[in-house]
């Protein structure tokens, strides 16, 4: 046992190092950018700090399921609910999971993670993401720009496009 | 979910055997479409060895659950606090008690027998500070694409202006459509946005076919983010999910403005 932990330690610092690499990427584009677009440059970092904040209530709230889920529901708990062969009831609270997550989509991929080591399939782990293209708060809103008739028509697209997608990764996904 | 089963034939049919470490064969079954992989144990060491190699196997093959008729309480520990999860006194056919697991059948009585630790004995605070680590240890992994997507976004908001992108758009019923499509796959932020900048299309004379596919992939594309979804989900799972959505998002919003517009 030992032995095994001795080889995984220069595996492990290997893949913390590789997991840096992408970021020190996009902040050398930033240095590099900066010298020829300052204002710009700036406005990016500023735009990102935003996001950033935007984020963080959604990553919180990600960040609590996880721990919730963690603590109390097993393998076989997600299995049954959003496994397979969880039927209707799975796809139902998958769906109404993605509409009801809030934020940007990044905040909402660890939980997904967690749910998918715990047993999720793939159509399920899609469909919540693409139900989050139904956005039953904003329908005032696009009421507002776009009329009844038409936000009524999208979201019920909305809807469809959703199951789809979820049923082309479940179909093509081939890891669950 | 993968389930590993340590069985005395290479199929569904075998018997589930007492150790780990000891059976002619390793099953790992994936729970859901009972499609399993067959490892071969006779290369394993012999002795106490063979059972950590045995694990070491069906752990490298992803399982999260082991079956099994027993294993020693100082592995299980470890086991359960990385969140694989052990049921043991299992005998019976590797099938069945796959089924049987599913069903949430193997209840507290085989979970609590002689050679595993109950869940529900251990301390409360202790499981709690175990989850808050192993979450906190899941969150920080994540931490280094989620900076550089975040960063990312920041510098496409400020130097693709969306002007440059309504460039795009030529007055063709399905460029336009395909245009509006690779628009809303492109940008990001909050929904209402794509409200502001589909009147604005509109305004501009865009075709409302191109605006509903900006707002359908606005939501259901998300290109800049695909890094972290390629990191959490994999490469496969992000690259097919986008595309079918875009696909499938471009004869939807023609049909969305079909309809809108009364069919024909």
């Amino acid at each position: 046992m030992s032995q095994g932990k001795a080889n995984d330690a220069p595996r492990l610092k290997r893949s913390r190092f590789r997991a840096w690499i992408f970021p020190a990427g996009v902040a050398g584009v930033y240095l590099i950018l900066y010298p020829i677009a300052p204002c710009r440059t700036l406005n990016g970092l500023g735009v990102a700090g935003q996001v950033l904040l935007q984020a963080s209530l959604p990553l919180i709230i990600s960040f609590g399921m996880m721990l919730l889920l963690n603590l109390f529901i097993t393998p076989s708990h997600v299995s049954k609910l959003l496994g397979g062969g969880a039927g209707v009831k799975g796809i139902f609270l998958s769906a109404v999971a993605g509409i009801l997550s809030m934020g940007p989509i990044f905040a909402w991929y660890p939980f997904l993670a967690t749910l998918r080591k715990k047993g999720a399939s793939d159509f399920h782990l899609a469909n919540f993401l693409s139900h989050r293209a139904v956005k039953p708060v904003l329908l005032p809103m696009m009421i507002v720009y776009f009329g009844w008739r038409f936000s009524l028509i999208f979201t019920i697209f909305c809807i469809f496009c959703a199951l789809v997608t979820a049923a082309i990764v479940g179909m093509l996904g081939g890891q669950r | 979910m993968k389930i590993a089963i340590p069985a005395d034939r290479p199929d569904l049919d075998a018997r589930v055997q007492n150790k780990l470490g000891a059976a002619p064969y390793l099953l790992v079954i994936d729970s859901d479409d009972l499609s399993f992989e067959i490892l071969d144990s006779s290369l394993l060491a012999s002795g106490p060895l063979a059972g950590l190699q045995a694990l070491s196997l069906v752990l490298d093959k992803g399982a999260t659950v082991i079956l099994v008729g027993y294993m020693s309480p100082n592995i299980i520990g470890p086991l359960q606090k990385n969140g694989i999860e052990v049921v043991t006194s299992v005998s019976g056919s590797a099938k069945e008690a796959v089924l049987r697991y599913k069903r949430g059948g193997f209840g507290v009585a085989e979970n609590n027998g002689h050679t595993s630790i109950p869940k529900s004995s251990i301390n409360f605070t202790v499981r709690f500070s175990e989850a808050w680590t192993k979450t906190a240890k899941q969150y920080l992994s994540l931490v280094p694409v989620l900076t550089a997507v975040i960063l990312l976004v920041g510098l496409f908001k400020a130097f693709l202006p969306e002007k440059l992108l309504l460039a795009l758009f030529s007055g063709n019923l399905i460029q336009d459509t395909f245009a509006g499509a690779l628009v809303g796959s492109l940008l990001t932020g909050n929904p209402i946005n794509s409200y502001v900048i589909g009147e604005t299309l509109i305004e501009l004379g865009v075709d409302l076919f191109g605006v509903a596919a900006m707002m359908l992939t606005w939501v259901s594309v998300w290109l800049i983010q695909m890094p972290v979804e390629i990191s959490i989900l994999g490469l496969r799972f992000a690259l097919i999910r986008n595309v079918a959505a875009f696909l499938v998002a471009i004869p939807s919003s023609i049909f969305v403005v079909w309809l809108y517009r009364g069919g024909m």
